[in-house]
């Protein structure tokens, strides 16, 4: 398979994948008048950042602000995620416990559970914990989002280290915790890292809790950012062009460079089932 | 480990808990914050959505809250948006779906073959699924755009449109519209998942088959396919249910509109908390929502099974 069929189908495919975000990114360094000129101009005569300075220093909506808290709120999530689906994982893959295919059920269906689902009654909850337009609020709920996924990948990959190792370690004096730590762990660094990945990109990318849970601009993260920029008056294209790749980038650069990790770390747990 | 015992004769004291006891609890203790996790965010509030469902709770009425039992889901049969709801639902994930399956298939053959440049391109192909879901409902609205954007325009120049098209809302338009969008974010999530499924098929398969005089169209059939059956399972399923629930790209593109053109369930039960503050109504949609969730985890952890066994 390959020759002129291929190669066009590939270049028809690419730019189609592309081309949209391409169309964004142009508008994004046009001028007002390139913007709405009538017919529409594609390369812009006179490219500007000037868009991109509006919305990171705008007063309505600051994208400098917006971009702190994703970056703060994905940041924790991750965090707090690998530790926690850490300890399951392991705990799941290496320990006996009652009722164990039950846990494994729940943490494979809960994955399904969408955010829609928990909407009303997290907001009537936060709301009543007085958690409203904090980061403790996206962060918490986010871990609905990550921890059911990462502990499910997470337990395949432990469960695929030989038990050896870390019992020779114990034999050797040291606690199963310490084992775990020094020995284990290193070895699945590769999971590890794609459910980082998965739960910051999951954090960054997340739109209806950032969007209920916060009233407040100024706790906004840049999905509900983007949303309010939209609701107000008639839209700004450039600016929100430029919040779209100021969006973006981050995470487009963090797949691009782990990209391997994350695919594997996903077509695993589905090729085996 | 030496310890000291005393020269008194005195027993040691027995530990409260034997040692089997200690180590049951400390590997539960592995276990715990997971568990507060799901717990406290997944299954509290699942349990308090079905208590929020029996109640008439809305937002800016809370003189008016009290307990109305079946009220909510009595009023959910007599609604005729919920209905719509479901039949958008279905259309939005048949179509969707299907679409992005047949897409993702072609681009993942094409990026089976060996050439240079192959990872470049695998990445650029990647991007769609990984943008953020409002990035991706606002480029396509601007793309959308009747006036200021480029597929009107383009349509204009190829004289296929005179008359600029208000995509989005159209009563017509707008389902196809945002099903689109849908199809050019989703077909990156099978392209992964072939692709996987492909590369994981050894080549001295296709070789005797070659050998034994196969046409390039009865490999595929009889050979690619069927090994590809377990992973086309899994992803189409596990898609299906999530395009479902899937509420970001509809929320930001129309918000179920025009006229609930295109309200699909999960987006209706998202406008009743957040816009109509309808606490009680959007908990009994929640837990309608759940079953229908329920039912179809269930098929699909039978249909993958099935294919487990099958698969060996």
């Amino acid at each position: 398979m390959g020759g002129p069929l291929m190669w066009t189908g590939l270049i028809i495919a690419t730019l189609f994948a592309m081309g949209p975000f391409f169309w964004v990114l142009l508008a994004s360094v046009k001028t007002r008048v390139e913007l709405y000129a009538a017919p529409i101009t594609y390369i812009p005569t006179h490219p500007t950042f000037q868009n991109y300075v509006d919305a990171w220093t705008s007063k309505l909506t600051p994208f400098s602000t917006f971009f702190a808290n994703s970056l703060w709120v994905s940041s924790v999530t991750m965090v707090a995620t690998i530790v926690i689906s850490t300890l399951a994982g392991y705990a799941l893959a290496r320990f006996r416990f009652v009722g164990k295919n039950t846990l494994m059920l729940v943490f494979l269906a809960t994955q399904m559970f969408p955010a829609v689902l928990l909407i009303a009654p997290l907001l009537s909850q936060w709301n009543a914990l007085g958690l409203i337009d904090t980061y403790q609020a996206l962060i918490y709920s986010n871990f609905s989002m990550t921890v059911p996924f990462t502990v499910w990948m997470l337990v395949g990959y432990f469960e695929s280290i030989p038990r050896e190792l870390e019992e020779s370690a114990m034999i050797d004096g040291s606690g199963r915790f310490g084992a775990m730590l020094r020995i284990i762990v290193p070895l699945a660094a590769p999971g590890i890292a794609a459910t980082a990945i998965f739960a910051f990109v999951s954090s960054w990318s997340e739109l209806l809790f950032a969007t209920t849970f916060t009233s407040r601009t100024d706790m906004r993260t840049l999905s509900a950012g983007l949303l309010y920029m939209v609701g107000q008056y008639e839209i700004q294209w450039g600016q929100l062009g430029a919040g779209v790749i100021i969006s973006t980038v981050p995470v487009a650069i963090l797949f691009i460079f782990l990209q391997k990790h994350l695919i594997q770390g996903l077509t695993a747990g589905a090729l085996k089932g | 480990m030496g310890n000291h015992q005393a020269s008194v004769a005195v027993s040691a004291p027995r530990p409260f808990l034997s040692h089997a006891t200690r180590e049951t609890i400390a590997n539960y203790m592995y276990l715990l914050p997971a568990a507060l996790c799901l717990g406290g965010t997944v299954l509290v509030p699942i349990l308090r959505a079905i208590h929020m469902s029996l109640y008439y709770n809305v937002l800016i009425k809370p003189q008016e809250y009290r307990f109305i039992g079946l009220g909510n889901y009595v009023r959910m049969v007599h609604d005729p948006v919920f209905w719509l709801s479901l039949k958008n639902s279905f259309v939005w994930v048949f179509a969707a779906v299907s679409l992005q399956f047949v897409f993702g298939f072609a681009v993942a053959l094409v990026l089976n073959a060996k050439f240079r440049g192959r990872a470049v391109f695998r990445t650029i192909n990647l991007l769609p699924w990984i943008i953020p879901g409002v990035v991706v409902a606002l480029i396509w609205e601007y793309i959308y755009q009747p006036n200021y954007g480029p597929l009107n325009d383009i349509l204009r120049r190829i004289g296929l449109m005179r008359e600029p098209v208000a995509w989005l809302s159209e009563l017509n338009l707008a389902m196809p519209a945002v099903i689109f969008t849908n199809i050019w974010r989703g077909i990156p999530f099978f392209t992964i998942m072939i692709l996987a499924g492909l590369q994981a098929i050894p080549d001295d398969v296709y070789e005797a088959a070659t050998v034994d005089g196969a046409a390039v169209l009865q490999r595929f059939w009889h050979i690619t396919l069927p090994m590809l059956r377990p992973i086309i399972v899994v992803s189409t399923a596990t898609r299906i249910i999530w395009t479902f629930n899937y509420a970001d790209l509809i929320f930001v593109m129309t918000s179920g509109g025009p006229a609930n053109a295109t309200q699909i369930t999960s987006t209706y039960t998202l406008m009743q908390a957040y816009s109509d503050l309808d606490w009680g109504y959007a908990a009994a949609l929640s837990v309608i929502l759940l079953l229908i969730m329920l039912v179809f985890t269930t098929c699909y952890l039978k249909v993958s099974k099935g294919v487990e066994s099958v698969a060996g």
